[in-house]
């Protein structure tokens, strides 16, 4: 390991991550598969694909512990992919937990640590199903049949093999030689013929013809007749039948497999490595070959190069300003020209701003992934059948979102199985389906990603949940009496708040849905929840494409130059003092005959108020996100710009209101607006009773 | 307060050892007064740029600055050692450094003078005459050839 630079290390690393993903998907599509009694081969295939490869890796990294497992979980996945022990939930459960053991052990190679992490009890259970392969052995793999043959069959076909076996036919290999003009009639000759002994199961070309105008087919017939009668039947010159062997039974210790012997088809088959991917070149070594296309970059860098962006966007501002100059002091054609360049500038630095952003972003799918193995995890541990349904697993956004969004996510998972999902018994009374379901949906709106988590559950006991408000001390009897439905939704987000009585492993401590909410907002979303009693709970989470480079409108409140996320403005109208009335000691105005809560952000900023204010137009630039609104009363629209949003320093972090900070040009610095942060405030201030803010607060 | 201060003036003895090493401090006014922070922590001093101010920062944080692209939390010292609050003059400086959390940190000052090398034996506990109100700032007393000159611990500064 010593003389692997860092970078290869790193590369190792990473690619090792991606390949245990990759596993990872295919174990749960098999879980899915498995669940709606589908048995299908290739996802099987696919997985001990992955585990060679990763084997391959980690003996060329000197990774032993790694090597280990791959190697231990390889045979198990071998005599899964033979048929030779059955696909089952424990099974599963094994698999899985080697997903976990693979986690630990990546991260103790990232950290270089050579800690004792025993495996034992994992390498322990991989024994064991090895060890049931004799028992449980499936007739197909009772014969030597070529893997690459068994890959090709149609489901018809293999219908068909399987169920002649289980007649206890025997199967034999006819290699016939075709002359290429009458192949159509006589093979249809030697089916009809064939008819009267058993079936032909397949045929496939050889591609070992003895001349150009001849092909070469293999059949693979099912007979209940011997190889005699089969010869004097339908033998010829052209025609070879050899009997297709059963293998030999495997002995009971588990530790030795039988010898690998040339296949009935007469081709040897290599190491378990699957034909196909021989025929590709895919050899171990090559696996680190196989990613080049792929470079692999922190995203730091991409911060970086964003910046870059931004600064050279001041620059392009500023040609614009020359060019203007050069027009006004008669320059005409030198202006032009420049006017032209400033263009070309402006679109090609669009579209590396485009590209750099392209880069930044993955599917959701990523952290969706993550999320379909703890329901599987949780729901067996709480013994409640689940359903997790995913959509939109394709759904694009900013890689450092995706970071942030999975414990968020998994709280939320949690939630639903343990507060929303009843119990199975308790269920059927109810008259739904045994198994819960839990929607996993993501799709993008605009400048937002949705991502909608639903459960067809008991829904939030809003009783239950306003009476521990009450215990807790949060709210009194009489404010609690006076709030909407929504607003007593809304109390989930409270710390300390949880419905279920008993703490438990998977949540009910009642930290939940505040963190969550916190952590949504930390990236500029919010969230919304609708429940119904007996029927289910939907939450949905509206959060930005990208935090790197945003759309923003620039406004003048006070003496302050702010900028807002265009992604949260819905639109911007003139601002008619006379409008304004008062409900419930808060200003709003009606907007299209909807009712539009105020905030003058002069006075809920303390901005020092600019003199002429009283006299000049002013504006409200409504904000919106997910299903909220709120009018920002502002003095001036200085239109739209591209901004590099930058974080404030760590005294400030405290600071409610503000995203950040951009530059504006002119050595200027503009500060950004947290939208969601402003409507969060505003509203729940306004909204909730007084003692909910100082919760909030 | 008066443990902050023992502590820090502990912290510097310490440092400074029986042998009395020389440290550099870079000297500024303030009000009237002579200050010095450690050269080691500054990396820069600039002309203020526009300095954007931010609402409900804190007290002593006046607002954000970009440095070419970087952005910097400034802090007026004035506010920070409870002095009289002040316009810039056409003399007044940014002293840009960084923070142990990774911020750029500018503290605003009157103006600047030179870099004071002081040995253990020329720098002296904060004197309790300097009062509660700022003693968790100060370092120690620095009388370089008869003046007198406020150490102020830049870590504690930021803390504010």
């Amino acid at each position: 390991m010593a003389e692997l630079s860092d970078k290869a290390r790193e590369e190792f690393l990473s690619e090792a991550q991606e390949i245990i993903e990759t596993f990872s998907r295919n174990l749960l599509s098999l879980d899915a598969s498995l669940k709606a009694g589908i048995s299908d081969p290739s996802l099987i295939n696919e997985a001990f694909r992955a585990v060679h490869t990763l084997k391959g890796l980690a003996g060329l990294f000197g990774a032993v512990r790694l090597g280990a497992l791959s190697h231990r979980l390889e045979d198990v996945l071998d005599d899964l992919r033979l048929g030779r022990v059955d696909l089952g939930q424990n099974v599963l459960d094994v698999l899985f937990g080697a997903i976990d053991a693979y986690t630990r052990i990546l991260k103790a190679e990232k950290s270089e640590s050579d800690e004792e992490l025993d495996l034992d009890v994992l390498f322990a259970e991989l024994e064991r199903i090895g060890a049931g392969a004799t028992v449980k052995e499936s007739p197909v793999a009772d014969y030597e049949l070529e893997p690459g043959l068994l890959a090709v069959l149609t489901e018809y076909e293999e219908h068909r093999l399987r169920a002649n076996i289980d007649l206890q036919m025997r199967l034999y290999r006819l290699r016939v030689q075709f002359d290429l003009n009458t192949i159509d009639k006589v093979l249809e000759e030697m089916k009809e013929r064939a008819k009267r002994h058993g079936e032909i199961i397949t045929y496939l070309p050889t591609g070992e013809a003895t001349s150009a105008d001849m092909i070469e087919l293999d059949l693979l017939m099912a007979s209940r007749d011997d190889l005699a009668t089969l010869i004097g039947s339908l033998g010829s010159d052209n025609v070879v039948i050899e009997e297709i062997p059963r293998r030999p039974r495997r002995s009971a210790d588990p530790g030795t497999l039988p010898p690998r012997r040339p296949t009935a088809m007469g081709r040897q088959e290599s190491e378990g490595l699957p034909r196909d991917l021989e025929r590709a070149g895919f050899e171990p070594t090559a696996s680190l070959r196989s990613l080049t296309q792929t470079v692999r970059v922190d995203i730091r860098k991409l911060d970086h190069l964003m910046n870059i962006v931004g600064e050279l966007a001041i620059v392009r501002s500023a040609f614009g300003r020359v060019a203007e100059k050069l027009r006004g002091e008669g320059h005409r054609k030198l202006a032009a020209e420049l006017q032209r360049l400033h263009r070309n500038f402006d679109r090609r630095l669009g579209e590396m701003q485009d590209g750099i952003l392209e880069v930044r972003m993955v599917p959701l799918g990523q952290v969706f992934d993550r999320l379909a193995r703890v329901v599987r995890q949780i729901s067996r541990e709480v013994g409640k059948e689940i359903r997790l349904v995913i959509t939109g697993a394709e759904t694009e956004i900013d890689k450092l979102i995706v970071e942030e969004l999975s414990d968020p996510l998994m709280h939320m998972i949690r939630n639903a199985i343990d507060h929303g999902i009843e119990a199975g018994q308790r269920r059927v009374e109810v008259g739904k389906p045994l198994a819960g379901t839990i929607a996993l949906n993501a799709f993008q709106k605009g400048n937002h990603v949705m991502i909608e988590i639903e459960d067809d559950g008991r829904g939030i006991d809003l009783t239950g949940l306003t009476e521990k408000a009450i215990t807790l001390g949060t709210l009194t009897r009489s404010e609690a009496e006076e709030m909407s439905r929504d607003e007593m939704l809304a109390l989930i987000f409270l710390p300390g708040l949880s419905t279920r009585e008993s703490a438990d492993d998977v949540s009910g401590r009642g930290v939940g849905m505040d963190i969550v909410k916190t952590n949504i907002s930390k990236l500029g979303g919010v969230i919304d929840v609708h429940s119904e009693s007996g029927i289910g709970t939907k939450m949905t989470i509206t959060l930005p494409i990208t935090l790197a480079i945003v759309s923003a409108l620039l406004i003048q409140a006070g003496k302050h130059t702010l900028a807002i996320p265009l992604s949260s403005v819905s639109e911007a109208i003139a601002f008619d003092e006379a409008a304004v009335r008062q409900v419930d000691g808060r200003e709003v105005i009606t907007l299209r005959g909807q009712t539009l809560p105020l905030c003058r952000l002069d006075r809920l900023m303390g901005l020092e108020v600019a003199p002429d204010v009283l006299v000049r137009r002013r504006f409200v630039v409504v904000a919106a996100l997910g299903q909220r609104r709120l009018g920002l009363v502002v003095d001036f629209l200085y239109g739209q710009e591209d901004i590099v949003i930058k974080p404030l320093g760590k005294s400030l972090s405290g600071v409610r209101g503000f995203a950040g900070a951009t530059e504006l040009g002119d050595q200027r610095v503009g500060l950004v607006l947290d939208a969601a942060g402003l409507i969060e405030e505003v509203l729940a201030g306004a909204d909730a009773p007084r003692s909910l803010e100082r919760a909030n607060g | 307060m008066v443990n902050v201060t023992q502590s820090a003036a502990s912290r510097l003895a310490r440092r400074i050892g029986d042998r009395g090493p020389v440290r550099e401090f870079l000297m500024f006014s303030l009000a009237g007064d002579l200050y010095g922070v450690e050269l080691t922590r500054i990396k820069e001093i600039l002309s203020p740029p526009p300095i954007t101010m931010v609402p409900r920062a804190p007290r002593n944080v006046i607002g954000v600055c970009s440095v070419r692209g970087l952005l910097v939390t400034v802090i007026d010292l004035r506010r920070t050692l409870r002095l009289e609050e002040r316009p810039l003059t056409r003399r007044a400086r940014i002293l840009l450094g960084v923070a142990e959390s990774g911020e750029a940190i500018g503290l605003l000052v009157d103006e600047v003078r030179h870099v004071v090398r002081l040995a253990a034996t020329e720098i002296e506990p904060a004197a309790t005459a300097l009062g509660g109100d700022i003693s968790e700032f100060v370092l120690g007393i620095g009388r370089p050839a008869g003046e007198f000159l406020i150490l102020l611990d830049l870590p504690s500064v930021v803390a504010g």
